[in-house]
C-alpha cells in the first residue's frame, strides 16, 4: 500500500534531537501581524489538522497539501505545512462526510503519525498588502513585474507585455511556470501584447476581455470563460484565452510566502516545497 | 409540420420518467430562446450551441438546436456548486457584453430556437451520455454485464478493458476521440484495465460512490474542480488505492451522448431532419 508510511522519517528524528520552542500557533501569530491587513473572520485561513501548540522542525509552504507534498515535507524535515489550497478536498475543508472514507483515514493516520500540523493561508495571502501575495510571486516568477498594473479587482492584474503570438507567449509561460497542462483558445499566430488574469469566473472574463488581447484563467470551468472566448473568436474579435491549472496560477505565490516569512521567522527553516502541477498530457 | 411547441411536447411523452418542472432561474430544459409556435424546419442536437454549431445548423436549413449547455457561458444558479463555477453574469454584464450581443443577435434575425434538454435527458433509466461516450470510444464490448440491471444503467459505468499502460490508455483515447486537450493524473506506466467511464463534471462524492466497486484502477470522466476531485485522486495515486484519472474535457466526455440524443429523437420526429452537430473542443494545446 504506497509510500505513505514511513516509520522513522527525517522529521520524527528532528523532533528527538532538537529543542525547538518555535509552535505553529505563534507562527500564525506573526503572519497576522506582518499580513498588512486586519484579520477578518469567517476565513478559511486556520489550522486544518494537527496540533498549533506542537514545537516546529521546519516550515513547508506550498499551493496545496496532498498526500505526496505532506510526505515530501516529511522526508525534508519540515513538520509545518502552510497550504494555499485544502487539504481535505473541499474549499472549507468540510471532513464531516468523510469519516469512513479509507483515503481519508489514511491522510490523516499520516499526518498525525508524523506530527505535522497543517495551516491553510489563502485569503490573506490574496489580501496582503502593499500586494496580494499570489500575484507578486506570479509576476517574479513571469519576469513581468515591470508590465504589470492593479486593476480595482485583485483578479485583474493586466500587463502590456512586449509583442510576440499567442503561441509563443504560451510556451514561455508553460516553461516560466514549470507547467504541462496549458490549454488554449484563438489563433495560435495571434499577435498578442495586452494581457490581464480573469480569475477564476465569466464575469471576470467578461469584465477584462474589452481591454485585453488575452484573458489568463487558471482553472474556470470549461462551459464559462472556453465558451465564451470560442465565440468571441467567431464572431470576429482578435482574442485568445490562455487556460493554466489552479497549481500554475498561485503555485509561485508560495515561493513568494516562504520569501516572506522569512523576514519575521529565523528559528526554524522554511522551505516552499511545489506541489507541482497535477495533470500531464498524453503526446 | 410540427412547431417547436409540439415538438417538447412529443420529447415529454418519450423521456420515460416525470417531466421535471420549470426552475425558476431559467435555466432548466425548455426553449431558451425563441418562438413555441414557430414551425420546425430541422433539428440540430449539440453539446453546446456556440456561434460556430448554430451558423452549422442554420445554413443546413435547420431553426431548432436541442443542446445541453446554455449559449450564455454559464448554468446560472442551477445547482449551488459553492464557488466551482461563478454565479451568472448580471443582465447588465451580459447585455452589453459584444459576444453575447453578436450571438444574440444572430439567434433572434435567423428565428431560430435553442432548446435545453439536460436534467430531464439525465434522469432516462438509460444513461444517453455513457452509452453515447462508449459507442464513441468503442468499449460496448468491454462494459461489465449486471444481473437484472439494464445495459447503460447510470450506476453501471465499469469496463474491463485489455491491460495496458495508463499513458497507453490515455493515447487510445485521444485518438478515437480525436482531441487534443486530455489531461490525466498518475504514473503514465501504471498497469490499468478496470475503469470506469463517467461524464461531466466529477465531485469527490461520486469518485466515493464509484470506487466504492472493488479494484477500479481508472476514471475517465469530463473534468473535476482542481481543489477538489482532482487532488483527491493525486491522493489516491499516491496511496496506492487507485492508479490514477482522465480527463477529457466536458465537451469531449459529453458530446458523443448528443448524438446519441439525436438517434433517440430520430425514433419519434420523422417529420423533419435531425442531425448531431458536434461542437468540437474548445481547447488546442502546446505540441
Amino acid at each position: 500500500m504506497g509510500t505513505g508510511l514511513v516509520a522513522a522519517s527525517p522529521l520524527v528524528r528532528a523532533l528527538g534531537q532538537s529543542q525547538p520552542t518555535l509552535t505553529a500557533r505563534e507562527v500564525v501569530a506573526r503572519i497576522k501581524k506582518n499580513v498588512g491587513v486586519p484579520w477578518h473572520t469567517p476565513t478559511a485561513d486556520e489550522f486544518k489538522i494537527g496540533d498549533p501548540d506542537a514545537p516546529i522542525t521546519g516550515i513547508t509552504t506550498t499551493f496545496m497539501s496532498t498526500l505526496d507534498l505532506l510526505q515530501r515535507s516529511a522526508a525534508a524535515g519540515n513538520n509545518f505545512v502552510i497550504t494555499h489550497e485544502p487539504t481535505f478536498w473541499s474549499a472549507a475543508d468540510v471532513v464531516s462526510d468523510l469519516r469512513d472514507d479509507p483515503l481519508y483515514n489514511y491522510k490523516v493516520n499520516f499526518i498525525e503519525k508524523n506530527k505535522m500540523v497543517v495551516w491553510r493561508f489563502h485569503d490573506h495571502w490574496h489580501a496582503h498588502r502593499p500586494a496580494d501575495g499570489i500575484f507578486a510571486g506570479w509576476n517574479k516568477a513571469m519576469g513581468w513585474e515591470s508590465y504589470a498594473s492593479l486593476g480595482a479587482n485583485p483578479f485583474s492584474h493586466q500587463y502590456v507585455i512586449p509583442e510576440t503570438s499567442l503561441e509563443e507567449l504560451a510556451r514561455d509561460m508553460q516553461s516560466k511556470l514549470k507547467t504541462r497542462s496549458i490549454r488554449l483558445v484563438g489563433d495560435p499566430k495571434l499577435r498578442v501584447t495586452k494581457v490581464a488574469h480573469a480569475g477564476h469566473y465569466i464575469q471576470q472574463c467578461m469584465q477584462v476581455l474589452p481591454h485585453v488581447d488575452v484573458v489568463l484563467v487558471f482553472e474556470c470551468r470549461e462551459w464559462e470563460a472556453a465558451e465564451y472566448l470560442r465565440d468571441a473568436v467567431a464572431s470576429g474579435q482578435k482574442k485568445a484565452l490562455i487556460q493554466l491549472p489552479h497549481e500554475g496560477g498561485e503555485e509561485d505565490g508560495m515561493d513568494e510566502c516562504a520569501r516572506w516569512l522569512r523576514r519575521f521567522v529565523n528559528e526554524v527553516p522554511i522551505k516552499f516545497i511545489p506541489s507541482g502541477d497535477p495533470f500531464w498530457m498524453p503526446v | 409540420m410540427i412547431t417547436s411547441e409540439q415538438l417538447i411536447e412529443r420529447i415529454q411523452k418519450n423521456v420515460g420518467v416525470p417531466w421535471q418542472s420549470q426552475r425558476s432561474d431559467g435555466f432548466s430544459d425548455g426553449i431558451l430562446f425563441g418562438s413555441a409556435d414557430a414551425t420546425v424546419t430541422g433539428i440540430a442536437t449539440t453539446f453546446t450551441p456556440t456561434l460556430d454549431v448554430l451558423r452549422k445548423a442554420l445554413s443546413s436549413g435547420k431553426n431548432v438546436i436541442i443542446c445541453r449547455e446554455a449559449p450564455s457561458y454559464s448554468r446560472g444558479e442551477r445547482a449551488p456548486l459553492f464557488w466551482r463555477n461563478g454565479p451568472a453574469p448580471s443582465k447588465e454584464l451580459l447585455d452589453n457584453d459584444p459576444v453575447w450581443q453578436a450571438k444574440q443577435e444572430f439567434i433572434s434575425k435567423n428565428n431560430l430556437v435553442i432548446i435545453r434538454l439536460f436534467d430531464n435527458w439525465d434522469a432516462r433509466k438509460t444513461d444517453g451520455q455513457l452509452r453515447g461516450l462508449a459507442h464513441a470510444l468503442g468499449w460496448e464490448k468491454f462494459h461489465v454485464a449486471r444481473a437484472g440491471e439494464n445495459a447503460y444503467d447510470p450506476r453501471n459505468v465499469y469496463f474491463r478493458l485489455t491491460t495496458t499502460s495508463l499513458n497507453s490508455l490515455a493515447g487510445d483515447i485521444k485518438k478515437k476521440l480525436n482531441i487534443q486537450g486530455l489531461r490525466v493524473i498518475g504514473k503514465p506506466e501504471s498497469s490499468v484495465s478496470k475503469v470506469a467511464l463517467t461524464h461531466g463534471l466529477l465531485l469527490v462524492a461520486d469518485a466515493e460512490r464509484i470506487l466504492r466497486e472493488p479494484r477500479v484502477d481508472v476514471v475517465v470522466t469530463g473534468d473535476a474542480v482542481e481543489w477538489e476531485a482532482a487532488p483527491y485522486f493525486q491522493d489516491l495515486v499516491s496511496a496506492g488505492r487507485a492508479k490514477g484519472l482522465i480527463l477529457l474535457g466536458e465537451e469531449a466526455s459529453e458530446e458523443p451522448g448528443n448524438g446519441e440524443m439525436a438517434e433517440w429523437l430520430k425514433g419519434f420526429v420523422t417529420e423533419v431532419p435531425i442531425e448531431w452537430i458536434p461542437a468540437g473542443e474548445p481547447f488546442w494545446v502546446l505540441s
